[in-house]
């Protein structure tokens, strides 16, 4: 090569050096200039990119000629394009020296992938290119491993090409698949939403009815106390008169039984039965109409979302935990009080006993109590828990019985939650939802985690709404008019139809809510994450099991004791990452984060969990989403760019 | 909703985070003057107090000055019962002069009376070529001073000055010769005070009590306490190590500000969080004071006493009032007060009258500070912990990945298998000599962490080793101290031993310290000694060293003896071919000698930024010339713009290490999105850009002891101004640097000493010297300047680490001053081994004058055997000042002609302005020659 000749010249120069000849770079690129016009030409265009050789042009044609630099800042002549000396601030007379800090030098690597190294790594006595045209002042002699490296490359990329082949078409069905069952639930949602404005009506209805049927029972009951009173009365007065005279007292208290008992039927019968009677006739006859009643859904916010967060109280179960008795929760919260504070050295609750010692009667301590203390102060580590070593070596291991209280703290959360739900809940239903789901898809809420378990226990066949305007029909085709007294049979299954339809309009809503929380999730631009919701995705690594539950919260488990890694934030970079933030807090540092980095890869899988710092986790997941039809172009466009560039005969170094 | 309940916490949680220095530094935990007896004594004395007079003067065998001090009887009161006898036995005086006038003042208890133990007197620290300056003296003038009855004794001192023992009342001073103006003086104020050791008698409880300890005092109460007076100085400094500014602040007298009422403490203390305006003892002790007046110049005080030391500095008045009997009224001057627990008085006095000739006399007394490996002098990368070899690797290929160079990357205690030194935890560092090699490669090294702690476990070979040896520091009652650190029960090697010593260094041979390679070196930490559960997170005073020395008398020295060993074991493994790297914590006089040093457990706040600036400098006042702070400070998460600036202030601190706390957010340079790497990037550059000129100052300071990084003071010593300035620093004598010290600061008014002017360094803009300017802040440096008259040299490429950089051709940036006129040094040699102590290295002085640089050689002739050679070439001299621009240079004696032509300062993208710049002299740099402008 070139290179040899340049030595040659070289070492006729300084013959002192016996076997490698350290020539300061300046002189190197004189003597090269002095040489063939061929190395002229190689050495002019040393480290310029394909792109870039255009630009040169100019300088090839007559040594006198000269271009301006990219930046427009100098001009530079043909005798100052690779000069070693630094003329355009911007790097663009020096491509293929260091002279200037900002530059490019372009490695052809035949065989292999080209590169731009920075003009920091040019002739550094370190081989960066593979095919060792960085280095070419003689300081070290770089083998061209371009072929080897190469060919290990291109192996490595049929490999995923071959990934990704494969992963694209998963990924196709996957879309398809999430374009089928959105629209499938979209359109659920909205005959949900219709068939809960039908049964809301019937269930009002039912409620009046049954509210009816109650005065009803009330006055009855009223009427019956009053009889009784009165028959009391009258027997004592009978009493009384049966001492003066019997008979007479008798037939004037029966008359006014009757006449009580007249004005009663009378009154039932004709004004409110007869009205009521009227309505439920003209509502059943709107069942079937979806487009009504939008009226009738408002203001019902109370009985629904109780209905609604009482069922899941009952049936969910947490995907953290159970919840917690209320007790508990404040002597969790005791403890993390404490433990905040002692950040500080300030005491705190309970275990604050020892911040307090530390703070005043430290006199107290045994040495080693004192000795853990103060470490503490540096590591963070509680003292109380030290066993043989006073810090691990890993920062993971930081306090089982901490996580445990953030474990058990985040389910205290949401009974708390809920029990604000009932206690709050008296505003509009519609405003409550958006609240709910603006709310920083908070994952936490109970509704939130219904849809991904277990389904809101709903009939599957359509008839069932019919059912229940049938039986409704019958119960108000049946009862026609009001006898007095009630009829127990009767009261007792519109009670009955009340409670059924009121639960099944709370399972409707639910379903509803939840569906509506799914379909607002951002699942990429083609949906291709759908799949992602209600799916967790675990790795085990150590003692540790990392869970990450994408569009809900992710979390590292220890036995029994669970930490929040955060919660489910959003999409990141075009989709190439998830973020999970405000996870449990960290002693003395940030609340704890994941992000994870999506990659192509044919199942969804955690290939990889980190915490590269403290309490910032990052994990690896592949997934077919991400196998993306652009990228295998590029890849194969890249793998056909390597195959050309192969040199012909590799071994030629 | 959610969050409520907690709420209150988090708020509550957060305020104690924004400002964790006010809670965090633990004051009640650390004694005070008054809970220190012999502080509390010392302090609540009277002036006058002192009833000593010196009597038997004689000239010693040794040609020293010998007295005898004794309690001055009461005249026609000899019936009288004499008052209380403690401190009634003569103790003796000797005062020593050496070269460069050096006065050396002992006084110590007659070992001819047999007191009941032999006080410690500080081994292995002042160096053997300074006994060998000692100046015999022949004969000791008399004279009458003032209206003293009696005479006083002269001696004469190196240069022009006298040393002055007054007799009665006593009275050390060192005098201008001729005009009789004192420089400095001890016992000026009847200060002075020696308690001497007595034996117990019954119903004398010597214990102490601070906390929950006893210190047992065996040997009761010994301490010493004295007032030194500086004449014509406007301020003093020294003495750190304390988080205050340069210019030290009275503690005592009138004028004493908040928090500055307890005298600087000198005692070497692992503060956790400390605070940043505070005369609290920290990490080291350096019982130096520096003094500077514009009337007469500096002079320094030193001395040599490694027991807790409390310093009180007095504001102007602080003795209104009383009988100023022995001092010259008229003279201006600043008094102080020294005490010190136990030891002897081992004095020295320094002249001056330069700042520089102050640090090359102290220097010459303690030694010169090290010549620092090149790659130690770079930029490097620490952070409490990289936790294992992918995240080494991860990082360092990511300094790759910016194009950002770094030279050094750091391991802390979580390396270690269980934080038992000289171990590597398996798990996480499988490999570490292949992790070593593989950063090698790239002329990278590692620092691993060595602390004095030693876990005791049986199956710990050091452990075993030091216990079976009786390696270990004892206890009072002279069992193995057994003290709380990081691996939890731990024992402290007894490095006061040099036996001990030397075994210790020995722990760095390549085949004891398994995993290391040549390209390893060493962090001393926690050296104060660090004891978790000790009385003031240190050891027990009662603890017991070497030769039944008491803890109490050495305490401040004990981490100097461990760093020195640690040193010493990097130069034994490698045969002594390989300058050591070892940087310690703690300090003492004498540490210049074996490494670098920090400031410790910073915190990530504007005023720890600002504040490392003062430490800095008073460090390299008192000889510690290789220091830094941990950029981005330890505690806390810093904000970019803090770190950026942090940054651009420490790619100036001789020393140059980015660290963080374990718990801190990660801060490597490249996350904080593009413009921040860019900053930091570019700061981080210009350090490397002035490598060659870093190289050239700490070859300065191994010389002459001047430091790195200088007040302005010691460059203008005339210029009142600088006096009180410690917000800006010199660079050696050619650059000027100016901290932004608050966030996103919009001005920075920089005050310009000198009569000459000064180049911006980010555009080359010329300002007036001897004027304050008022200056944008730009986002992309720190204002800094290059003084006119001086010449830098530079290297301009930018490389991986600096070991790539070694054959890069040099610029030369000359900055002409009003008489066009410049000059400068450049020294190089091979960046690594001793063979300079032989003359084997390239020393230039570069002359600018009547249109010609010239280079010549510096070194001196017949230097030593050793030739360093070098074929690197100077590839640009960019020439400020001079219009209009010149076409062209004649090179002699080449007789060749090249080109001048415009370029920048330096180069960056972008349009900046341009000046006359030599293209491609291409001349060698280890060549004389000379450039004429044509």
């Amino acid at each position: 090569m070139n290179k040899k000749k340049k030595i040659g010249g070289l070492r006729r120069l300084f013959e002192i050096s016996i076997v490698i000849i350290i020539g300061c770079i300046c002189a190197i690129t004189r003597s090269a200039a002095a040489a063939a016009a061929k190395d002229d030409q190689f050495l002019l265009l040393l480290g310029v990119s394909p792109q870039d050789e255009d630009y040169y042009k100019g300088l090839l044609s007559s040594p006198s000629s000269t271009i301006k630099c990219k930046d427009g800042s100098f001009k530079f002549s043909t005798s100052q394009l690779n000069d070693d000396f630094c003329d355009c601030p911007d790097a663009s007379d020096e491509p293929g020296t260091s002279a200037c800090p900002n530059g490019k030098f372009y490695c052809k690597n035949a065989g292999h992938i080209p590169f731009s190294l920075y003009s920091s790594r040019v002739n550094d006595g370190i081989c960066d290119c593979c095919d060792g045209s960085d280095e070419y002042d003689g300081k070290v002699k770089c083998p061209n491993t371009c072929w080897e490296a190469g060919k290990v490359a291109r192996e490595r990329l049929k490999t995923k090409i071959a990934t990704y082949q494969q992963g694209v078409t998963v990924r196709n069905r996957l879309v398809e698949q999430a374009k089928l069952a959105i629209a499938k639930e979209e359109a659920e949602l909205s005959k949900l939403k219709n068939e809960e404005k039908i049964l809301k009506g019937l269930v009002e209805q039912l409620q009046e009815r049954k509210e009816q049927i109650e005065k009803a029972e009330e006055k009855e009951r009223l009427q019956k106390e009053k009889e009784d009173k009165e028959r009391k009365e009258a027997e004592e007065a009978n009493l009384k008169e049966k001492q003066n005279g019997e008979q007479v007292e008798s037939s004037e208290a029966d008359a006014l039984k009757n006449d009580i008992h007249d004005k009663i039927g009378e009154q039932v019968e004709s004004s409110e039965a007869d009205a009521l009677k009227n309505d439920i006739h003209d509502k059943i006859g709107l069942l079937g109409d979806s487009s009504s009643s939008q009226d009738v859904m408002d203001g019902h916010g109370d009985s629904e979302s109780e209905a609604q967060h009482g069922e899941f109280d009952v049936k969910e179960e947490s995907p953290i935990g159970d919840v917690k008795p209320l007790q508990e929760d404040s002597l969790l919260h005791a403890t993390e009080k404490e433990e905040q504070l002692t950040v500080d050295g300030q005491p705190g609750l309970d275990t604050g006993n020892q911040a307090e010692v530390e703070e005043d009667n430290s006199e107290s301590l045994s040495k080693e109590e004192l000795g853990r203390l103060v470490a503490s102060r540096w590591t963070g580590e509680k003292t109380e828990q030290q066993t043989e070593e006073v810090s691990s070596t890993k920062d993971k291991n930081h306090g089982t019985e901490e996580e445990d209280a953030y474990g058990e703290e985040y389910s205290s959360y949401d009974s708390e939650e809920d029990d604000h739900r009932y206690d709050n809940d008296d505003g509009d239903n519609e405003d409550q939802m958006d609240d709910f789901g603006g709310e920083d898809h908070d994952d936490s809420s109970p509704s939130y985690k219904s849809e991904t378990d277990d389904e809101p226990d709903l009939p599957a066949e359509p008839s069932w709404l019919e059912k229940i305007q049938k039986s409704v029909r019958r119960i108000f085709q049946a009862v026609t008019f009001f006898q007095t007294p009630v009829d127990k049979s009767e009261a007792a299954r519109v009670r009955k139809e009340y409670d059924e339809s009121s639960a099944k309009l709370s399972k409707l809503q639910s379903r509803i809510s939840s569906l509506k929380q799914k379909l607002k999730h951002d699942f990429g631009p083609e949906k291709e994450f759908y799949s992602f919701y209600g799916q967790c995705f675990e790795n085990k690594q150590n003692k540790y099991v990392y869970k990450i539950c994408p569009f809900k919260q992710a979390s590292q488990v220890e036995g029994h004791s669970t930490t929040r890694l955060g919660s489910w934030e959003k999409f990141e970079d075009s989709y190439k990452v998830m973020q999970f933030l405000n996870g449990d807090k960290c002693w003395n540092g940030p609340d704890r984060s994941l992000k994870v980095k999506l990659r192509c890869g044919l199942n969804n899988e955690v290939t990889d969990v980190d915490e590269p710092s403290r309490c910032e986790y990052m994990a690896l997941v592949s997934t077919p989403a991400l196998c993306v039809e652009e990228k295998l172009k590029e890849l194969q466009d890249k793998l056909d760019m390597m195959n050309k560039e192969q040199p012909t005969s590799h071994d030629e170094l | 909703m959610k969050e409520s309940p907690n709420l209150i916490f988090h708020v509550l949680f957060l305020l104690l985070l924004i400002s964790p220095s006010v809670f965090s530094w633990k004051k009640d935990e650390f004694r005070n003057c008054n809970q220190t007896p012999f502080c509390k004594r010392a302090r609540s004395r009277k002036p006058g107090a002192c009833n000593l007079i010196a009597t038997e003067v004689s000239i010693s065998d040794d040609g020293d000055l010998i007295a005898k001090l004794i309690t001055k009887t009461p005249e026609n009161n000899e019936s009288q019962d004499p008052p209380v006898e403690v401190d009634s036995k003569p103790l003796l005086l000797t005062i020593s002069v050496y070269q460069d006038g050096i006065l050396r003042l002992k006084i110590d208890e007659d070992q001819s009376l047999n007191p009941p133990k032999k006080r410690f007197e500080v081994p292995d620290v002042i160096v053997d070529e300074f006994l060998s300056k000692k100046l015999y003296l022949q004969r000791i003038s008399e004279e009458k001073i003032d209206n003293d009855l009696g005479f006083s004794s002269v001696v004469y001192l190196d240069g022009d000055y006298e040393g002055v023992l007054r007799h009665d009342p006593f009275e050390v001073f060192v005098r201008e010769r001729g005009n009789g103006k004192r420089v400095l003086s001890i016992n000026s104020n009847g200060l002075f005070d020696f308690e001497q050791l007595r034996e117990k008698k019954e119903g004398d409880d010597w214990e102490e009590r601070f906390r929950s300890h006893t210190d047992t005092r065996p040997y009761g109460p010994q301490s010493i306490s004295f007032d030194v007076s500086f004449f014509g100085a406007d301020i003093v400094s020294g003495i750190p190590e304390h988080a205050t500014s340069l210019a030290l602040k009275p503690t005592s007298g009138p004028g004493v500000e908040d928090g500055f009422s307890e005298p600087y403490r000198l005692f070497n203390l692992d503060v956790f969080e400390y605070l940043h305006e505070s005369p609290f003892g920290l990490y080291g002790s350096i019982p130096f004071m520096f003094s500077h007046g514009k009337a007469r110049g500096s002079s320094g005080f030193f001395w040599l006493n490694a027991a807790e030391m409390q310093i009180d500095v007095f504001g102007t008045g602080w003795n209104a009032g009383q009988d100023k009997i022995m001092m010259p009224v008229d003279e201006k001057r600043i008094d102080t007060l020294w005490m010190s627990e136990a030891g002897v008085v081992d004095a020295f006095f320094f002249v001056g009258p330069r700042p520089k000739d102050v640090i090359r006399q102290y220097t010459s007394v303690t030694g010169r500070p090290a010549m620092p490996q090149l790659f130690a002098t770079a930029y490097h990368q620490c952070r409490w912990n990289y936790r294992d070899e992918e995240d080494v690797f991860g990082v360092d290929s990511k300094f790759d990945e910016h194009d950002i160079p770094y030279d050094v990357l750091w391991l802390d205690i979580e390396h270690t298998d269980g934080k038992r030194y000289f171990t590597w935890d398996k798990v996480l560092f499988p490999n570490p000599e292949e992790m070593q090699n593989k950063l090698a490669a790239k002329g990278r090294h590692m620092v691993t962490i060595v602390d004095p702690h030693i876990k005791r476990d049986d199956n710990y070979y050091i452990h075993k080793e030091a216990s079976d040896n009786g390696y270990y520091v004892k206890d009072a009652s002279n069992r193995d101290f057994d003290g709380w650190c990081w691996p939890g029960s731990s024992s402290y090697v007894d490095v006061v031993n040099p036996d001990i010593r030397s075994w210790w260094a020995d722990k760095f041979s390549y085949g004891n310290y398994v995993g290391s390679t040549p390209s390893l070196y060493i962090w001393n930490d926690m050296n104060e000694p660090s004891v978790f559960n000790g009385p003031e997170v240190t050891m027990p005073r009662d603890a017991l060293h070497f030769g039944g020395t008491e803890h109490r008398e050495l305490h401040n020295a004990y981490g100097y003896y461990f760093h020195m060993a640690t040193s010493n074991g990097l130069v034994k493994r490698e045969n002594g071919k390989d300058r050591p790297f070892v940087l310690s914590r703690a300090f003492f006089p004498g540490t210049q000698r074996y490494g670098a040093v920090w400031t410790g457990d910073n915190t990530a706040e504007w005023d720890h930024l600002r504040v490392s600036v003062p430490m800095l400098l008073t460090l390299g006042l008192t000889g510690i010339s290789f220091s830094g702070a941990d950029v981005g400070g330890f505690f806390g998460n810093p904000e970019p713009d803090l770190l950026v600036r942090w940054y651009q202030l420490g790619a100036y601190y001789p020393f140059f290490r980015a660290h963080a706390h374990q718990d801190t957010k990660r801060r490597e340079p490249w996350l904080f999105g593009e413009r921040n790497t860019q900053l930091i990037r570019e700061a981080i550059h210009t350090r490397y850009m002035f490598l060659p000129y870093f190289y050239t100052l700490f070859r300065e300071a191994n010389v002459t002891g001047t430091p790195v990084i200088r007040p302005l003071w010691m460059e203008f010593p005339a210029d009142e101004e600088t006096f009180s300035n410690d917000e800006a620093f010199m660079v050696g004598n050619g650059l000027l640097v100016q901290g932004v010290y608050t966030e996103r600061a919009k001005h920075v008014s920089v005050y310009l000493p000198g009569d000459q002017s000064w180049y911006d360094l980010r555009n080359g803009a010329t300002y007036k010297g001897g004027k304050r300017h008022k200056f944008e802040a730009l986002e992309d440096s720190v204002p800094a300047f290059q003084r006119a008259g001086t010449i830098i040299p530079r290297k301009d490429r930018f490389r991986r680490s600096s070991t790539q950089m070694d054959k890069d051709p040099y610029t030369l940036v000359i900055a002409l001053n009003s008489s066009k006129e410049a000059e400068g040094e450049l020294y190089i040699d091979d960046g690594k081994s001793f063979n300079f102590e032989n003359g084997a290295y390239i020393h230039r002085h570069f002359k600018f004058s009547n249109g010609k640089l010239t280079s010549s050689n510096a070194a001196p002739s017949g230097a030593g055997g050793n030739k360093f050679s070098l074929d690197c070439t100077v590839e640009r001299i960019i020439l400020l000042g001079l219009s209009p621009a010149p076409k062209s240079a004649l090179i002699e004696p080449a007789n060749q002609k090249v080109g001048i032509e415009m370029g920048p300062l330096t180069i960056r993208p972008g349009k900046s302005p341009s000046f006359a710049t030599i293209r491609k002299p291409n001349v060698r740099i280890a060549d004389n020659w000379t450039i004429k402008i044509l």
